[in-house]
């Protein structure tokens, strides 16, 4: 474990319980490590965005325990280092793309000159030059997520928080973000992300949380997450018994064995491991149509992180109110 | 500090150009002050442009030009323009200036920056004023020249409308902020501090009715008082009369029995009960006046801090000119009593206005403005975005 410095965020028990008593966070526990990119997941209601903004002050935590680029959450001055694209964001629609840029670098304690030089470099990096002096109100959705990820850039900021930035953004869009974060990190900055697009976040992020009724139900790497959930896939013959061919894989290979259709989820992605199934299939005649190693995608592992493990069903509603179980 | 403080200064100026309703004010009180110089007063009477309009109960020889046109500023540019039709525009474009702020989506690029709660809250008051004070510059510094230009009066005490607007407009927003941050809706701030705002009138209206209803009782005891003295100072000559008529020695000094003055002239037991009766009136006026007088206390003086400015801009001589104008007595030879009862409680509502301090107008009212700041502070810097 790095010490307090090495972290972009080191949050520890972080709570908030609204007025009604509706728990949106129930102790967060989350790190993020300095020159990474995170992803926050979680169905709606699971806390996310109340996580972000308790971290950019907009919302007062009911507990929160953790440190910001090495601060105290909360810490103002440590906002200065900070970037934030709110989801939904209403930027005010008289204001030119570039008024807006020093607006919101005045804001951040950004030095004028600074500022002008960023702008030109941040509204060209967003492909939004040509429309610098035109008003917000006249951009498309996809524009002004461009725009607004270039104001949350204009501070050269140490830490990056975006809430759905490819929201209303087209495919084109959304590679060009993917560009950015890319080339953010790149350059040593600390990005979290959230955002529903999975697929999004599993082609950029490093590591990741899944957020379920205000707790952190996953958390660790893209590889660690990945790999402990990878397995081999033996597809049969459509013809062939699949529960005795599933009761002779179990005789031979240790782990849990799934069964879908009609193929076996071995709970083994080595290779060694499963040379006995296939023997032992193959010597009670069945036919291998397929054999492979499968590697769950952040959608399998988001959807597994929200069922109930005791009904099966998805949770879908994050936070509850006080004294329900969660 | 200042970097973000200019900033919101900047964006506040901006939004205000970006509303029609700026605009369209700042075109009004140009026609507003066109009007104001197209009119005029001369020897024969009223002039509009190049058109005379005689009258012999309004020109020269009995209101000065300059008090003229320092009316014409006092009483339609600030009395009905500035202090109502303009402030309820003024109302209209700024009342959205906090529910726009905290709207989800806008807060956060705010609350997100290296700045306090409070900082943000106070600057962004304090640019909603500065709709009001660049209003109220223009109009006013207009105004001077005009009066300066068509009157002959350079006047710099007409500048002193920019702060007291100002500050009559404050007393409103701060309400208007309340309401604002309280309920997040431009409408609902707008229509409650509109609502506010008449019943203050409706306060100030009553205080100056009932002012003028004592006033008036208390010049009527004022009456019974003299004419029951001239009847029982009457009464008593008769009878010293009728005494030494009779041969009785009466020396100059004797006075006598109420009951010989009733009988001798029984006018005075009548006059007697109705000087009760209007004592009686008078005090419970008083009473009732003061009972308005406490609660206004607590409320904006907004017609009293508009008047401060005919405070310092009318000397008595001027006000009484005015008033005698107004009440049509400016020429009359001799002036009948009704209309000399008329001036008197005029002039006493006047006075009853005049005699309010200072800091009982203007310190009550900041003390107002400053509670409803503290909440709309306090709601604006605990709330959850």
């Amino acid at each position: 474990m790095g010490s307090e410095g090495d972290w972009a965020l080191d949050l520890s028990h972080v709570a908030k319980t609204y007025r009604g008593g509706v728990q949106a966070l129930r102790g967060i526990e989350m790190r993020v490590h300095r020159g990474e990119v995170f992803g926050l997941l979680g169905p709606n209601g699971a806390g996310k965005s109340t996580l972000i903004k308790i971290l950019m002050t907009v919302i007062r935590p009911t507990k929160c325990v953790g440190t910001m680029l090495g601060e105290r959450v909360g810490n103002k001055a440590a906002l200065a280092h900070v970037g934030y694209l709110p989801e939904q964001h209403q930027f005010p629609s008289y204001l030119t793309a570039r008024q807006l840029m020093h607006y919101v670098g005045a804001m951040s304690k950004t030095p004028r000159t600074e500022r002008i030089r960023r702008t030109e470099q941040l509204l060209e990096l967003v492909d939004m030059t040509d429309w610098a002096d035109k008003k917000l109100g006249s951009f498309s959705k996809g524009m002004r997520q461009r725009v607004g990820l270039a104001q949350a850039l204009i501070n050269d900021p140490d830490l990056v928080l975006l809430d759905e930035p490819t929201d209303g953004v087209d495919p084109v869009g959304r590679r060009d973000i993917r560009n950015i974060v890319s080339r953010l990190k790149s350059q040593g900055k600390t990005i979290f992300l959230n955002s529903h697009l999975l697929s999004e976040l599993e082609m950029v992020c490093d590591r990741v949380a899944i957020l379920l009724r205000g707790q952190v139900r996953l958390q660790g790497t893209m590889g660690e997450l990945i790999d402990r959930r990878a397995g081999y896939r033996i597809r049969l013959d459509p013809g062939d018994d699949v529960d005795v061919a599933r009761a002779c894989v179990r005789a031979v290979v240790p782990g849990e064995v799934a069964l879908e259709d009609s193929t076996l989820c071995l709970a083994t992605a080595d290779a060694r491991a499963v040379q006995p199934a296939i023997d032992a299939l193959r010597r009670q005649g069945f036919t291998i149509a397929h054999c492979a190693v499968h590697k769950p995608t952040l959608e399998d592992l988001f959807l597994e992180a929200v069922v109930d493990p005791e009904t099966g069903e998805p949770m879908h509603v994050g936070a509850e109110a006080k004294g329900r179980r969660g | 500090m200042l970097t973000q403080t200019w900033a919101m200064l900047v964006d506040a100026y901006r939004e205000l150009c970006a509303k029609r309703l700026f605009w369209i004010s700042l075109i009004l009180s140009g026609v507003v002050v066109a009007a104001f110089a197209m009119v005029g007063i001369n020897e024969q009477g009223f002039e509009i442009l190049w058109f005379d309009l005689p009258m012999s109960t309004f020109n020269t020889k009995v209101l000065p030009r300059a008090t003229f046109y320092e009316w014409i500023f006092s009483a339609f540019g600030i009395g009905l323009w500035l202090t109502w039709a303009a402030a309820i525009l003024a109302l209209v474009t700024t009342a959205g200036f906090f529910p726009n702020l905290i709207e989800a989506g806008s807060i956060e690029v705010h609350l997100s920056k290296p700045i306090s709660r409070t900082r943000i809250f106070l600057t962004r008051y304090f640019t909603g004023l500065l709709f009001v004070t660049l209003q109220v510059a223009v109009f006013s510094v207009a105004s001077f020249f005009v009066l300066g230009l068509r009157g002959g009066v350079w006047q710099p005490t007409v500048l002193l409308a920019i702060p007291i607007v100002v500050l009559f407009f404050s007393y409103l927003y701060s309400v208007c902020v309340l309401l604002g941050v309280w309920t997040r809706s431009t409408i609902a701030a707008l229509l409650l501090t509109i609502l506010f705002w008449f019943v203050v009138f409706i306060m100030n209206t009553a205080d100056a009715a009932f002012i003028s209803v004592r006033e008036s009782a208390e010049a009527k005891v004022a009456r019974t008082e003299r004419s029951l003295a001239r009847l029982e100072s009457g009464a008593r000559d008769l009878l010293i009369e009728q005494k030494r008529a009779a041969g009785e020695d009466v020396p100059e000094s004797w006075e006598p029995a109420d009951e010989e003055l009733i009988k001798s002239m029984p006018l005075i037991e009548t006059r007697r009960a109705e000087l009760a009766e209007d004592r009686k009136s008078v005090e419970t006026w008083t009473k009732v006046t003061r009972s308005i007088f406490i609660a206004k206390t607590v409320l904006p003086k907004t017609g009293e801090t508009i008047e401060l400015l005919n405070r310092y801009l009318f000397d008595q001589t001027e006000r009484d000119t005015l008033l005698r104008v107004f009440t049509g007595q400016a020429t009359a030879e001799d002036i009948d009593e009704d209309a000399q009862r008329e001036l008197e409680a005029n002039r006493g509502v006047q006075e009853a206005y005049n005699s309010r301090s200072l800091g009982w107008i203007i310190g009550t009212s900041l003390a107002f403005e400053a509670v409803m700041m503290a909440l709309a502070g306090f709601i604006f810097v605990r709330r959850d975005y």
